[in-house]
């Protein structure tokens, strides 16, 4: 029941996370281990250094892993930023776009950490 | 034992989401980048069945650890399988250009994970067992042929011992020439590896050789049918005599047909060509067909050259020995019939050999047998 809202907090779906890992006990866990992941934090000081091969693949790591987790939301923001920042050899970032895609990546996480968090207590 | 499968992602959640879905059915090994994984690959390559592998890594990325891994021979043994949430076509496409066994998408399903990791083991095992039954049957069929062809060597063995049981019978009754067919084997190899060298038209191989030589021991078997009043008769055969003499020819060939099944087609027609027409001389003055040039068989050609040679420098019953230097001088001058001029030139061209041996052979030669 409290996965149900939480899922549906974070635009996501329980019952699809339910169908690929199977288990209650592996989402949750594997939902806390979230919070030890790092890339979040990469990303924004990539972004700020403009360091765009760091920034891609901080961004790829974080939207990989919110698809495992169904994170919806996060999930959807920083797979938009991955592919801004895809073609970075061959085209010029565009700075602004980046920082604002960034911005709601920086939302979407913030609720996730948040979630969770609660989820915890 | 392939038991372990390597996980390969710079991610932490990602490589224990792996792990906890394979660590019931396999060893589970982690690598956080490329050359950590080929780190582990050197060391465990035998062990691993199977590679999870990351495409977006730092330090070396997943296409990287691809092209390093078909450097390696031992890479084809071990599947690899994609996990990437990069699902553009182009970079699936290329991940099976450079081998791999299997993409998986992520997010991904844990249940079918589990089973495609289960497939592309299975699959290798199959194929690494089928490879072993090949190699084992491989070889089987080695031994096999080592045996075969030790059979043969033995066969041909058997055959040559046919050969040398007959002249040893031909040199017991023939009291006068001891060493006579030794000495002959000994000039017919000389006279044919030199025609061979430089006479190619002639086609002669050393298999070839080898058989007119063993067959040269034969080409007085006739003379078993002989009586020894003309065989061991001093001095000169009346007209009746010599006719008779000339016919130890024709029965050696009715003795070789009598023992035709002993041995092999090629050993016995070999023996009977020489058998047969070693008394015949190139301008058709020999016998007992009167065959001319090269009508008569190279084989007889040249053991008729080494017989004469061998008779002309040792003593019979029916003359003396000559020196080296006169028989050489009556052959060349065709004093004992006319040769083949290709044969005659190899003669000339290894006169020492044949002189050689001559001398070596003489020397060997028990006084009394």
């Amino acid at each position: 029941m409290k996965l149900e809202q939480f899922y549906k907090n974070l635009g996501g779906s329980y019952q699809e996370i339910k169908d690929r890992l199977q288990s209650d006990d592996l989402i949750q866990r594997f939902t806390l281990k979230f919070l030890n992941d790092k890339s979040y934090e990469t990303l924004c000081k990539a972004v700020e250094e403009e360091n765009y091969d760091e920034a891609f693949r901080a961004a790829h790591t974080l939207k990989g892993v919110c698809q495992n987790l169904s994170f919806g939301n996060l999930s959807k923001s920083s797979s938009e930023l991955t592919e801004l920042l895809r073609n970075r050899a061959t085209e010029p970032v565009d700075m602004d776009k980046c920082k604002e895609l960034l911005s709601i990546v920086s939302v979407d996480y913030r609720a996730v950490t948040v979630a969770i968090e609660s989820l915890q207590a | 034992m392939r038991d372990k499968v390597l996980i390969v992602d710079d991610v932490d959640i990602n490589r224990e989401l792996l792990a906890e879905i394979l660590q019931n059915e396999y060893e589970i090994r982690m690598a956080e980048n490329g050359l950590q994984a080929l780190e582990i690959l050197e060391r465990l390559h035998e062990e691993i069945a199977v590679i999870l592998l990351d495409l977006v890594m730092p330090e070396m990325d997943g296409f990287e650890v691809l092209e390093e891994l078909n450097k390696k021979p031992w890479s084809k043994q071990i599947a690899i399988m994609i996990i990437s949430g990069d699902n553009t076509i182009q970079t699936e496409a290329r991940c099976f250009e450079l081998g791999v066994s299997d993409f998986v998408h992520r997010p991904f399903d844990n249940r079918l994970v589990r089973k495609r990791v289960r497939n592309v083991v299975s699959l290798y095992q199959y194929q690494a067992e089928l490879e072993q039954k090949v190699e084992k049957q491989t070889e089987v069929l080695r031994k096999q042929f080592k045996l075969l062809q030790q059979q043969a060597d033995q066969l041909r063995q058997s055959k040559e011992n046919v050969i040398d049981i007959l002249g040893t019978v031909v040199e017991y009754r023939n009291l006068e020439s001891g060493e006579h067919i030794q000495r002959v084997k000994g000039y017919t190899r000389i006279l044919a590896e030199r025609l061979m060298k430089d006479y190619p038209e002639y086609e002669l191989t050393q298999n070839q050789i080898e058989i007119i030589v063993a067959a040269s021991a034969l080409h007085d078997v006739g003379k078993i049918a002989i009586p020894d009043s003309i065989l061991l008769k001093p001095g000169k055969l009346t007209q009746e005599e010599f006719e008779y003499m000339k016919s130890h020819t024709t029965k050696g060939c009715e003795i070789l047909n009598s023992i035709e099944n002993a041995w092999d087609e090629e050993y016995g027609r070999v023996s009977y060509e020489i058998c047969r027409y070693h008394h015949e001389r190139y301008n058709g003055k020999g016998y007992p067909d009167g065959l001319q040039g090269d009508e008569i068989p190279i084989s007889a050609q040249i053991v008729s050259i080494a017989d004469v040679y061998d008779a002309l420098v040792n003593e019979r019953v029916y003359k003396s020995a000559f020196s080296k230097e006169k028989a050489f001088q009556m052959i060349v001058t065709g004093e004992c019939g006319i040769f083949s001029p290709k044969l005659l030139d190899c003669f000339w061209n290894t006169r020492k050999e044949f002189e050689q041996l001559a001398g070596t052979v003489e020397n060997e030669v028990e006084p009394g047998m």
